[in-house]
């Protein structure tokens, strides 16, 4: 597996399906750490912004990169491209972490990135690249207003009204720009417009 | 299995996101287990994360974060295989649970009320979510209420109805304060779902104030 030491030219969406199967089959470290250098900065950024202190991102982004290491022969590029992947594994494990924090006492054995995912039906049979190109147009087509919402929701666990306050803005106009972008999201998803 | 109450679009994210209470995002996961609407649907919100973490800056790391990484390589795999697996106690409750719930610690039936019966569910390291199993007699009429915080309920087994609808196995009704309702249960058979309340910190609500004096959350 090549490396590629440029900072500015991050893998394309093929180039990390790569990378990932030659972790996953070959156990290739080099692969693994072009993965970690373009990933863990931006798994690092989306856990700050969902609440986690530098300290914690900084352990729960190097959590999330081994879990990739190990489950990479879990990956399935026909069911999710492998930025989606990897930001399901954040999630759990950021998820995981606050569960661990908040009872110490607890031995919690649970990863919740453990869990396997239903078996794929007909219905859920949606190309993955094609579903991730969608995602991409849907999310440039929205207003900043409501791109700002999108990513609230997101990384943030406040509820309507804090956000409200933080944005210096009626808690009603916050709620009815989620709908917005919700509806407009949905609409270009499902490919009504 | 026809299902025609679903979670939100908002619910759907959130729980894609990551960010829904523990309990509330167990009642999600055992609907979108059941239901591949949800499961498509929620595919794309967890893409839209995925497009959102593309585009995330790039925070700094510890300057020696990879070179930590690469040395837990090895040692992580193991740890990993070698690691016990939980086995959570679950009381026999006469129902299939979901696989969503297998993770679980899973209380046996008691009394609440004529005819009517909770379980209490408990969501590894998340103690304090408000999580129960319900079971209620065949054409058991509940009381007259309505909701101070958000309850969701998935039907397991058999049937709820009110007057906004019906609700059968697979269905999630997500009640919140604007719902004011007198659930009856189908007469063809006892009733089970799952419930869950919102909010870590007083139980308000119907469901708050029948399970106050008796649970301990
Ligand atoms: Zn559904």
């Amino acid at each position: 597996m090549k490396r590629v030491e440029k900072e500015d030219a991050p893998p394309s969406a093929d180039e990390q399906c790569q990378l990932i199967q030659a972790v996953a089959t070959a156990r290739d470290r080099s692969a693994f750490a072009e993965l970690f250098t373009h990933f863990a900065p931006r798994v690092k950024s989306f856990l700050m912004r969902s609440g986690l202190t530098d300290t914690i991102a900084e352990e729960v982004t190097q959590e999330t990169m081994l879990a990739m290491w190990r489950k990479a022969s879990y990956f399935d590029p026909s069911r999710a491209g492998l930025s989606t992947w990897i930001f399901t594994i954040a999630r759990n494990q950021r998820i995981d972490r606050l569960r661990r924090g908040r009872v110490q006492t607890t031995n919690s054995l649970f990863d919740p990135s453990d869990e396997q995912d239903a078996p794929l039906s007909g219905e859920d049979i949606t190309i993955a690249a094609e579903r991730e190109q969608q995602v991409r147009t849907a999310l440039g087509t929205l207003s900043d207003e409501q791109a700002t919402i999108v990513r609230l929701s997101y990384f943030s666990e406040k509820p309507h009204a804090e956000i409200a306050r933080e944005l210096g803005i009626p808690l009603g106009t916050v709620k009815s720009r989620i709908r917005l972008a919700l509806n407009r999201l949905r609409s270009l998803l499902d490919g009504d417009l | 299995m026809t299902i025609h109450h679903h979670p939100s679009d908002e619910t759907l994210l959130r729980h894609a996101a990551g960010t829904l209470s523990a309990g509330l995002a167990l009642v999600v996961a055992v609907h979108i287990e059941g239901c591949a609407a949800c499961r498509a649907r929620s595919a794309r919100f967890e893409a839209v994360g995925g497009e959102l973490l593309e585009d995330m800056p790039q925070a700094r790391l510890a300057p020696d974060a990879l070179g930590r990484a690469l040395e837990q390589l090895d040692l992580g795999s193991s740890a990993s295989s070698a690691r016990p697996t939980n086995v959570p106690r679950q009381a026999a409750l006469g129902i299939k649970l979901p696989q969503a719930m297998r993770q679980c610690e899973i209380g046996p039936w008691r009394w609440l009320g004529p005819g009517f019966k909770w379980s209490k569910v408990e969501i590894a390291g998340s103690p304090q979510a408000k999580v129960m199993l319900l079971k209620g007699r065949a054409g058991l009429r509940l009381p007259a209420h309505g909701h101070t915080d958000m309850e969701f309920m998935q039907i397991l087994f058999g049937s709820l109805s009110d007057e906004r609808g019906q609700y059968l196995p697979g269905d999630l009704d997500e009640a919140g304060s604007d719902v004011d309702h007198q659930p009856i249960v189908g007469t063809e058979s006892d009733c089970v779902c799952l419930a869950a309340l919102e909010g870590d910190t007083r139980l308000h609500g119907f469901l708050g104030r029948l399970l106050r004096p008796l649970v301990g959350f």
